[in-house]
């Protein structure tokens, strides 16, 4: 992939714009700024919708959802769907593994990123450019074609059906990413920053511990919650590696809602969802801010 | 640089190779009494049903009966029931050599290939060992048999597909229960003049609208021209294809099925019927606790009922040959068959057919009677009486029957026939070249 | 480069992502790249076919170029969702005074949804039968007459499938070009502003130049995952109907996972990594020379 030098005004902290305005143009502008307001109204709608809607199914009765229109309001609430979900799947054992399974290939995915990246953006060395080259060329690679090569080789290492089976291939190919991220990032920090820690005696370690991994911290938050949402609702990898029910992740979870012959339980299915991506939901929530501060200082270059 | 890239190239082939070809079964298929000390462990099913389901209820009960006399027993129960994911697990389990001592399957291309190498213990023998073979339904072994009549699945189910349909809506269209699948779309167009959907049907999961293409063709024909045809030894260009294809062309026309059918689900084609809104609809057995039991919406209650596949002018099979499926069968893995899997099998599949027919289904068998729900409908006890008057022909669904690519294609190629995005010469010639380039690595 | 690293050290950071990114990734794909030289249908022999899979693909598969075309159309709808909607809010975004992180938040939201919800809230929308949000508000405002079945159509299917993943991470994409727009020196806005620029020309002259190196990568990054965009198209219509809207990837997981044909799926994948290795090299020969020029 391509690199630029950073625009020097970026590596300031970001001013917050004053866009004060010229005089003689206030009546336009305004109109403008109530139209552009009204457009993002529109446009936020749009996005919270579905997260709205998939709320709002998981509390109406199977009948209701059936026969009328899956878009007005609910004729009557119920929380029948959940009891129904919780009795049907194994909702609480299905979050705890999803939970071990994000989390353990987050700390791989951050821990090999940051190392990574620290060796090609800050280190250096002669082939720095070709190994770089080598892990961004996994961004580009379909996953699926690997399910057949990598099942076999696990299979004789003996990974199948191991929450390692699930977090190695996750975070292998999560780890493009986090190496483009953290390198981007590891760009920003002014070489004179190194030099001068160098000149105090500082070894490569010492720089990392104490420099390096402190700064990021944003950058950790942003590469944890873009895999989080990944790896939260992967199917494919945990389809393909797990056997047992008590190792079946969330989104293995939500087929046991299917029926003979592709018939579903919708309602429960989506009381399902709701429960389980509440909790990411949360992280989310509380983590939002650190993580757009990240993903705009991580990938506000080229 | 490039020697390392060599080595790596060599290693990734043989690491695949060997998964490839490298086992060799322990057991013979045909062996299956073995000897030896029987030593309990867990073995694992891998199967393809709904989670909460009457086969997985009652084969986990059994298990934990089995185990109280052989402690350390267990069976590890692996379910997906959305078949699509179940059969990229098990392809993939099989490429690995990996498949536990039990695996759910149809009977397809793919599975007689396993059944070829001996990877699948025969399941004529055992069920004939186990005294079991002759209180079978005929139709329920032969539809789990390959076609040189090799049995390799055990099947745990056993359904019959009717058209149900809706009285007042047929009345008030002037419409009578087809006598002949060609009555068909004249009783399409009549409905639509009355403003109801004629059928409802669930084109999202493919099999369904499948199920219509193989109809005519067992009519006109009976079962083997599917098996020529998968072997591209018949044409669809041959009669019976072409009877197919232009009655499809005129279900389509008539405008049988609801507009968006292709992306309608299973859910909601069901409600459809349900609901009032559509006048046939063509389902299994499977069904009935929810079209003929008081579960079913009261609006509809008393105006449904059931008619069988018609026939035609000069058919050659009768009208109780007809769908008689018995379901995704249970294969058992000649790997890692021993006398545990022996012994448990031997435990569980005598005892497996009563207890469900007790859940108010069709067992696989004949020696036990179906308990019929208390809340059931009349319409109950009628749908399950036909399976004691079947012929001895059954239409095979061609879902199980082409080899996958062909499949695949002739379910693409029947949704654009029946939305009229193809004509019916297109569809023939497409069909017909698809088979013969793909079905020869598959029947060899 | 540090002056204090020593070769160890290089050694020490590198070699465990290397290891595991080698043996979780790169072995895998590597084996998969064999495989495309093979006949192999996952439990028979592997035959070695030499380049037979790859002269199938390119001339003997109509399959295979429909599904390629499709992927295209996919992938235009995509980008222009994806950055044309990212460009817009974020713009409208900087006129924003309160409420920017609110609404950064909110519109970041489809992302933490799973594409199976997604799917499903996307087949509802689409439907005709029960009524869907689409025809309804069709219907609302009087455009009875493009009432349809959106997935069942045809002509409108590819459209349909690739509206819900455009929209799916139009946030992302947005987060990080509303952050290059902040980044713009103010003086030189300014300064146009008094030369007495328009909107337009500001955008054209100033911003946009400026932001360059954002936008490149952005589109590459927008580009190789809607060439590789999976799950929402094999969820809602699984290709259908007919070819309409069968992409490169959906085609390979069938020809792998219902075909059985694991040596013809490696060699539809190995096109997809080319395709996309030469879509990169397009944006950035393209995007580069104008930004020279």
């Amino acid at each position: 992939m391509i690199t630029h030098p950073a625009p020097a005004a970026v590596r300031t902290a970001a001013p917050q714009p004053s866009h004060a305005p010229a005089r003689r143009r206030r009546p336009r502008l305004t109109l403008h700024r109530t139209l552009s307001r009204a457009i993002i109204v529109v446009i936020v709608v749009a996005q919270v919708y579905p997260l709205a809607w998939l709320f709002l199914t998981s509390l109406r009765t199977e009948q209701d959802f059936a026969a009328g229109n899956p878009f007005a309001l609910p004729s009557a609430l119920t929380l029948d769907n959940f009891s129904r979900a919780f009795a049907t799947g194994n909702l609480g054992l299905n979050i705890l593994n999803s939970f071990i399974v994000t989390m353990g290939a987050n700390v791989l995915i951050v821990v090999l990123g940051m190392m990574a990246a620290y060796a090609i953006q800050v280190l250096g060395f002669r082939l720095s450019k070709l190994v770089r080259g080598v892990f961004l060329m996994g961004i580009i690679v379909p996953v699926q074609i690997a399910l057949v090569p990598l099942f076999i080789d696990y299979s004789k290492v003996g990974l199948l059906d191991t929450y390692q089976s699930m977090i190695v291939p996750l975070a292998g190919f999560a780890l493009p990413m986090s190496v483009y991220l953290f390198s981007s990032f590891f760009e920003y920090i002014p070489r004179e920053t190194y030099e001068a820690a160098s000149l105090d005696g500082a070894g490569p370690y010492r720089i990392f511990g104490l420099i390096t991994l402190p700064l990021s911290l944003n950058t950790v938050v942003t590469v944890v919650l873009v895999n989080s949402i990944f790896i939260w609702n992967d199917f494919i990898f945990a389809n393909t590696f797990v056997l047992t029910e008590g190792l079946k992740t969330i989104p293995l979870g939500l087929q046991n809602y299917i029926g003979a012959m592709g018939k579903t339980d919708w309602t429960a299915t989506f009381a399902a969802v709701c429960v389980t991506v509440t909790p990411l939901l949360l992280v989310f929530l509380v983590l939002n801010k650190a993580m757009i501060q990240g993903l705009e200082a991580g990938a506000s270059k080229g | 640089m490039k020697r390392m890239l060599k080595t790596a190239a060599v290693a990734a082939v043989a690491a695949i190779a060997l998964a490839g070809c490298g086992s060799s079964p322990s057991s013979s298929p045909t062996n299956v009494s073995p000897t030896g000390q029987i030593v309990p462990r867990q073995i694992s099913w891998l199967l393809s049903r709904p989670a909460d389901g009457s086969v997985i209820t009652i084969m986990k009960k059994l298990a934990d009966d089995y185990a109280k006399d052989h402690p350390g027993f267990s069976l590890n129960l692996i379910t997906t029931p959305d078949r699509p994911s179940y059969i990229q697990k098990y392809e993939t389990l099989a490429a690995a050599d990996k498949l536990p001592e039990l695996f759910d399957t149809d009977a397809t291309p793919f599975a007689q290939q396993l059944a070829k190498q001996g990877k699948m213990m025969d399941a004529g023998k055992l069920l004939k060992d186990l005294g079991l073979y002759d209180s079978f339904r005929p139709a329920a072994l032969d539809y789990q048999r390959f076609d040189d009549g090799s049995l390799y699945m055990v099947p745990m189910q056993f359904e019959l597909e009717f058209f149900w349909y809706n009285k007042s809506l047929f009345q008030k269209a002037g419409v009578s229960v087809p006598a002949s699948l060609d009555d068909l779309p004249a009783a399409c167009t009549a409905l639509r003049k009355a403003g109801i959907t004629p059928i409802a049907l669930d084109g999202q999961d493919q099999w369904p609208l499948e199920r219509y293409v193989s109809y005519q063709p067992f009519r006109a024909a009976g079962p083997d021209y599917v098996t020529s045809l998968k072997k591209a030894q018949a044409k669809f260009s041959d009669a019976p294809g072409q009877k197919a294809v232009t009655w499809l062309d005129a279900l389509g026309k008539a405008k049988c099925f609801s507009d968006g059918f292709s992306s309608q689900g299973y859910s909601d084609a069901q409600n459809a019927f349900t609901s009032g809104q559509a006048a046939m609809y063509n389902i299994g057995t499977w069904e009935l606790s929810s079209l003929a039991t008081d579960k079913l919406n009261p609006s509809v209650r008393n105006d449904i009922d059931f008619f069988t596949l018609p026939t035609t002018a000069g058919s050659v099979t009768k009208a109780n040959e007809f769908v008689s499926p018995s379901g995704i069968g249970m294969a058992v893995n000649s790997k890692t068959y021993d006398p545990l899997v022996a012994d448990f099998l031997k435990f569980a599949l005598p005892k497996y057919a009563a207890q469900y027919a007790a859940t108010g289904a069709l067992a696989p068998t004949t020696n036990v009677q179906t308990t019929i729900p208390a809340n059931a409908t009349p319409l109950y006890k009628k749908a399950l009486d036909k399976a004691t008057d079947l012929g001895t022909k059954q239409i095979m669904p061609w879902d199980t029957q082409l080899d996958p690519t062909s499949n695949t294609r002739l379910q693409q190629e029947l949704t654009l026939l029946v939305q009229g995005n193809t004509s019916p010469a297109d569809f023939t010639s497409t069909m017909d070249s698809t088979i013969a380039q793909n079905a020869p690595k598959f029947f060899k | 480069m540090l002056p204090t690293r020593s070769r160890l050290s290089v050694l020490v950071f590198l070699l465990p992502p290397l290891v595991v990114y080698g043996a979780a990734v790169l072995f895998p794909i590597l084996q998969s790249l064999v495989l495309s030289f093979f006949s192999w249908n996952g439990i028979g022999d592997m035959e070695f076919v030499g380049l037979a899979n790859y002269v199938h693909m390119l001339t003997h598969d109509d399959v295979f170029w429909r599904s390629f075309l499709n992927s295209l159309g996919y992938l235009a709808i995509c980008l222009v969702l994806q950055l044309g909607g990212a460009l817009l809010v974020a713009s409208l975004l900087l006129s924003l005074r309160r409420g920017r992180e609110l609404v950064k938040t909110l519109y970041l939201l489809p992302a933490v949804i799973s594409t199976v919800a997604i799917a499903f809230l996307f087949e509802r929308i689409y439907s005709l039968d029960p009524v869907g949000l689409l025809n309804q508000v069709l219907s609302w405002l009087g455009l009875g007459a493009l009432e349809r079945p959106w997935l069942s159509d045809v002509n409108t299917v590819l459209a349909a499938v690739s509206a819900p993943e455009g929209w799916r991470f139009t946030g992302l994409y947005m987060l990080i070009i509303y952050a290059a727009l902040l980044a713009v020196p103010r003086e030189l806005e300014e300064a146009a502003i008094l030369d007495g620029a328009s909107r337009w020309q500001l955008f054209t002259k100033i911003r946009f130049p400026y932001i360059r190196p954002v936008w490149i990568t952005t589109t590459i990054m927008a580009t190789t995952y809607g060439l590789r965009g999976f799950d929402i198209p094999y969820l809602m219509t699984n290709g259908g109907p007919g070819q309409s809207s069968e992409l490169v990837t959906t085609y390979m997981y069938k020809t792998a996972f219902t075909s059985t044909d694991y040596g013809y799926a490696s060699t539809i994948s190995v096109f997809i990594v080319a395709e996309c290795l030469i879509a990169v090299g397009l944006i950035v020969m393209l995007l580069r020379r104008k930004g020279e020029a």
